[in-house]
């Protein structure tokens, strides 16, 4: 089992549950930390491959929490904190119920929202931010293009990291011409 | 889960390597080999598997450069070595991070680097177990081998951790399921709990789970402290458990033959960070008085207490260490990476071994935008779309031998099982290379 398209998880999301009433946005608590399928693919080394994105750019939900969005699996969800905001693929939890709490996968999509601060413990707030889920149109990013929409630290002036063509699934750089 | 069929066509079994993943450092794996490359393995986990049958597509093979239009260019090993050893020597506060997934002879010309230009030397402890490495220098640390834990442990205790994502034969290898010597039923003889607010996958396999509510960890810790004491709990519910439960939980902690607790990030990354592991510890010193326990952090990578370990012998502290003054200093919170980048005050950052780009919150990570940025790894990831100069290493424990230390400190030699790609070089090399580039820099500019 080398490569898998996307982790399995459970679908019983109810949208029609009597119980849940809808809202456009929810104030959660967000939690990273490592996942299998997010460590298998990391430490493999395919972060550029779509694989990535859907173990690791994944935000694990109670299935009441996405009744009360309206979103099911694998639908995009924008999520913010005070640091930024980044679009996940929504996912049920496999350790649900725990309504209230997401979690994101470490990974280049939770950085985004985590909080930098350590109060001098060398340590960032990884886990216990305070966090809103709204549902959203907006892809989910490669890494490679949400490195660069991110951080823009080869994007020239004036160029807008949307308009430009996606780095891709694979490693791109200018190869020395070999004379065999 | 699709049926895979056994793999039969290989050359050679090469039998008892050391997984280079998770601290475990199952010393027991073997690598199936065909024509120079890994076509299996046998007894790893699945994220050792993976990590042994690495992903080609996006493995490091060239020395790489950053030209003007910001695209990474293939350049021989002799320009990309000078260009970095340039921005070493030209640099004021550089920064070297990683080292975690390297052996420790890499590390040996690393400080030596370090020493050289006053730089700070640092490992992802600085965002995992820092707080851990704290709480020992103000409480102590009474810990085992895992050995112990196997043969004599019956009741093992995983808290702030999910060891079944993260170090799945730990439970299998070390702690819950194998026979040991006064534990002749394995499994049956032990009790296996879990203190987690997720219902996490080692939560599914435990005996008891105890769903403390999140950042209640401290309050938890402290209540099972105060019923040791001989103290009576005001509150009826502390940190989401009722006092009943945390009473009967006491009473069968006091009552074991011999536990051991491990924790996780899950203590570590929550608001009380430090002051958590400090509570754990004193738990675990407080049970002393009754009956035998021990604990151990649960590290990450398969190298990480080594460098803690390596630093702590050789200049007596343990990561997060500045020789900027021309001496060593340490001091967390002010000379540690993130605090580094959050001050935006390094202005060369050489990840080794690491990748901060997948796991730096983005709050540090905007300020390696601003900086130029040398990477050695193995794979293509995060760090490779931040970094100017990329010099490919080889894979420690596969294509490169190496010492390694276990999570309870353990040394281990990890052999090679294949050669590595022509075009690489191992990571004693590069940094070495490293080292003589910078004194000749140094001694040209006198």
């Amino acid at each position: 089992m080398t490569y898998i398209e996307k982790p399995s998880i459970s679908n019983v999301v109810k949208f029609e549950d009597p119980d849940v009433a809808k809202v456009e946005r929810l104030t959660v608590m967000l939690n990273t930390g490592t996942d299998i399928y997010q460590g298998a693919c990391k430490k493999r080394g395919s972060t550029l491959k779509d694989e990535y994105r859907k173990v690791a750019g994944v935000c694990y939900m109670d299935p009441k929490d996405m009744a009360k969005l309206g979103v099911g699996n694998w639908e995009s969800v924008l999520v913010k904190s005070d640091w930024g905001e980044v679009v996940c693929y929504a996912a049920h939890s496999r350790d649900a119920p725990h309504e209230g709490m997401i979690f994101i996968p470490k990974g280049p999509w939770a950085n985004v929202v985590v909080s930098p601060e350590t109060y001098c413990c060398s340590d960032p707030t990884y886990k216990g931010i305070e966090a809103t889920v709204e549902k959203t149109d907006k892809e989910v990013l490669l890494m490679a293009d949400l490195m660069r929409d991110v951080y823009k630290k080869y994007v020239k002036e004036g160029e807008k990291t949307e308009e430009l063509p996606s780095l891709g699934e694979i490693p791109v750089y200018k190869k020395i011409a070999r004379s065999k | 889960m699709a049926y895979e069929e056994p793999v039969t066509d290989y050359d050679k079994i090469v039998e008892n390597c050391t997984c280079a993943f998770c601290g475990s450092n199952c010393d027991d794996v073997d690598i199936l080999v065909k024509d120079n490359h890994v076509v299996g393995v046998r007894h790893a986990c699945r994220l050792g598997a993976s990590k042994i049958m690495e992903d080609e597509d996006q493995r490091l093979t060239v020395p790489m450069v950053r030209d003007e239009n910001g695209e990474l260019v293939e350049v021989d090993w002799d320009t990309a070595l000078d260009k970095a050893a340039e921005l070493i020597a030209g640099s004021v506060r550089p920064v070297f991070y990683g080292w975690s997934e390297t052996s420790i002879e890499a590390m040996k010309p690393g400080l030596e680097l370090t020493e050289l230009v006053g730089a700070v030397i640092d490992n992802q402890a600085t965002i995992c177990h820092g707080p851990t490495v704290q709480a020992v220098q103000n409480v102590g640390y009474p810990l085992m081998t895992l050995g112990e834990v196997k043969n004599r442990a019956d009741m093992v205790v995983y808290t702030g951790s999910n060891p079944m994502n993260a170090h799945p034969r730990h439970l299998s290898r070390y702690t819950t399921i194998p026979k040991g010597w006064f534990r002749k039923r394995g499994r049956f003889d032990r009790t296996l709990v879990t203190w987690d607010p997720k219902y996490s996958d080692t939560a599914k396999l435990s005996d008891i789970w105890v769903p403390f509510e999140e950042n209640g960890d401290y309050a938890f810790c402290n209540a099972i402290r105060a019923v040791l004491k001989g103290k009576k709990l005001k509150q009826d519910v502390i940190s989401g458990i009722p006092k009943e439960d945390i009473y009967e939980l006491t009473e069968k902690m006091k009552k074991a033959q011999f536990g051991a607790l491990f924790f996780g990030l899950g203590l570590t990354h929550t608001l009380s960070k430090q002051r958590n592991i400090d509570i754990a510890i004193q738990l675990v010193q407080d049970l002393n008085k009754y009956t035998k326990w021990v604990l151990l952090p649960m590290r990450g990578h398969f190298n990480v207490n080594g460098f803690n370990i390596f630093m702590s012998y050789e200049m007596g502290f343990p990561y997060g260490v500045d020789f900027s003054r021309g001496y060593p200093r340490y001091m967390i919170g002010e000379t540690t990476t993130i605090d580094l980048l959050n001050r935006e005050e390094c202005d060369v950052f050489m990840v080794i071994a690491a990748d901060p780009g997948a796991h730096f919150p983005g709050g540090a990570l905007a300020h390696l935008a601003n900086i130029p940025v040398i990477q050695i790894d193995i794979h293509w990831g995060p760090s490779t779309e931040l970094a100017d100069v990329v010099l490919p290493g080889t894979f420690i424990g596969v294509e490169t031998a190496g010492t390694s230390y276990r999570m309870d400190s353990v040394p281990i030699f990890m052999k090679k099982a294949i050669d590595p790609p022509e075009t690489c070089r191992e990571d004693e090399w590069i940094v070495n290379e490293l080292l003589q580039r910078v004194k000749k820099l140094r001694e040209a500019s006198k």
